[in-house]
């Protein structure tokens, strides 16, 4: 038969563990959310990686039951991306905004961050024209210019060397889609030479 | 019991349990800042770059592009009205109005995200291409057999969701302003 003392030794090595499991399980959880977003080998840029090289205008497959490669796309819009990396120099996008249907810019880093977005509503003349740089390459740009002619560029900083750029065009029936589809390949993404 | 057995237990149990909530968390949540509006759910900050930890894990792992904030706004509803998950055995009617947008579309994926496959090959309705009623307003059926009018068709006999994309809508920045009765509503009709 067991002494009181050894129940009660019992008791107290039980709860010790429960509350270092707990204690490490809060920690475990909380590590593992964090991390996520840095270790995970098949988030969207890894997929996107995977199709093609970088500066390169690449057109996804129309969202379907058989193409599960990005999951809630929308069979209504036309996607197509570039992935680039600024350590080539300054990124130059350009891309077709047609007047009268939806289409939109958005600029993504490679850790799913999304660091600007514009629609043709926002674009001039009917053309997307922006210019993707870091912090200190845009800084660099802008003390080799003269106050006299300010530049007239949208220039967009990237917090990251390496990201991509997605443009969407909208369909307005299922009959447009190849239409829209063809807009998105217009997408153009360049390095910009270095000027002297 | 010594202190080495009853540090590797608890941190054996601690690990697990860890992991194991990280993981359920990550497969029902749509982040911390998930607004839901009826039976309709918005992820608003997946489209921006200061999103809470949980809205960017849920990101990462299940690939997909949000829309930014400056693009538009999806909603997910993964219940009617009523609260009961959307079953394929059921008709459903979606309407009759939806938030101002210059387009929005009403689609059907399953519980991945993707379109299902079906017979009219029709996986997403347009605001442009919806018959319409004297005011305005629309019903769209969300049903397996062939309805007159506007008719989503459900594939398969999984569970489904329905997302809800508005494109250019003032109300992408800010979800929590969406009134209720601004969104389609779902009502089941009936069920097999």
């Amino acid at each position: 038969m067991k002494s009181p003392t050894s129940t009660l030794r019992l008791v107290f090595d039980l709860a010790t563990i429960a509350i270092g499991g707990a204690l490490t399980a809060g920690l475990v959880h909380i590590v593992s959310i964090l991390i996520v977003p840095l270790y995970a080998s098949n988030d969207a840029f890894a997929r996107l990686s995977a199709l093609g090289p970088i500066n390169a205008t690449i057109a996804l497959p129309q969202a379907s039951a058989d193409s599960r490669l990005i999951p809630f796309g929308d069979p209504a819009v036309a996607v197509a991306f570039c992935r680039y990396d600024l350590r080539n120099g300054p990124l130059r996008v350009t891309a077709p905004a047609a007047r009268y249907e939806y289409s939109s810019l958005s600029f993504h880093t490679n850790r799913g961050g999304i660091f600007y977005a514009l629609t043709d509503r926002a674009a001039a003349q009917g053309q997307f024209d922006a210019l993707v740089a870091t912090d200190e390459q845009l800084r660099a740009i802008a003390s080799r210019e003269s106050e006299d002619e300010p530049s007239q560029d949208l220039r967009i900083v990237s917090p990251t060397y390496e990201g991509f750029v997605m443009m969407r065009a909208f369909s307005e029936a299922p009959s447009l889609y190849p239409l829209a589809q063809a807009r998105t390949r217009g997408l153009k993404c360049q390095p910009e030479a270095p000027q002297s | 019991m010594d202190a080495l057995t009853k540090a590797l237990v608890a941190g054996a149990i601690g690990l697990a349990a860890g992991l194991w909530s990280s993981e359920s968390v990550l497969r029902v949540t749509s982040g911390l800042d998930a607004r839901t509006i009826g039976a309709w759910t918005a992820s608003v900050d997946a489209g921006v770059q200061e999103a809470d930890p949980y809205t960017r894990a849920s990101i990462e792992r299940s690939g997909e592009i949000p829309l930014a904030l400056g693009e538009g706004l999806q909603l997910v509803a993964h219940t009617d009205d009523s609260g009961a998950a959307l079953s394929p055995r059921c008709v459903y009617r979606v309407g009759s109005r939806a938030p101002a947008a210059r387009y929005w579309t009403l689609g059907l994926v399953d519980r991945v995200g993707f379109p299902v496959d079906n017979a009219a090959k029709r996986a997403v309705f347009r605001s442009s291409e919806l018959l319409r009623d004297e005011k305005g307003g629309f019903v769209i059926t969300v049903s397996a057999d062939a309805r007159a009018g506007n008719w989503l068709p459900i594939g398969g006999s999984q569970r489904f969701y329905l997302v809800l994309r508005l494109y250019d809508s003032p109300f992408s920045a800010t979800a929590a302003a969406i009134d209720k009765d601004a969104l389609p509503r779902i009502v089941r009709e009936s069920c097999r």
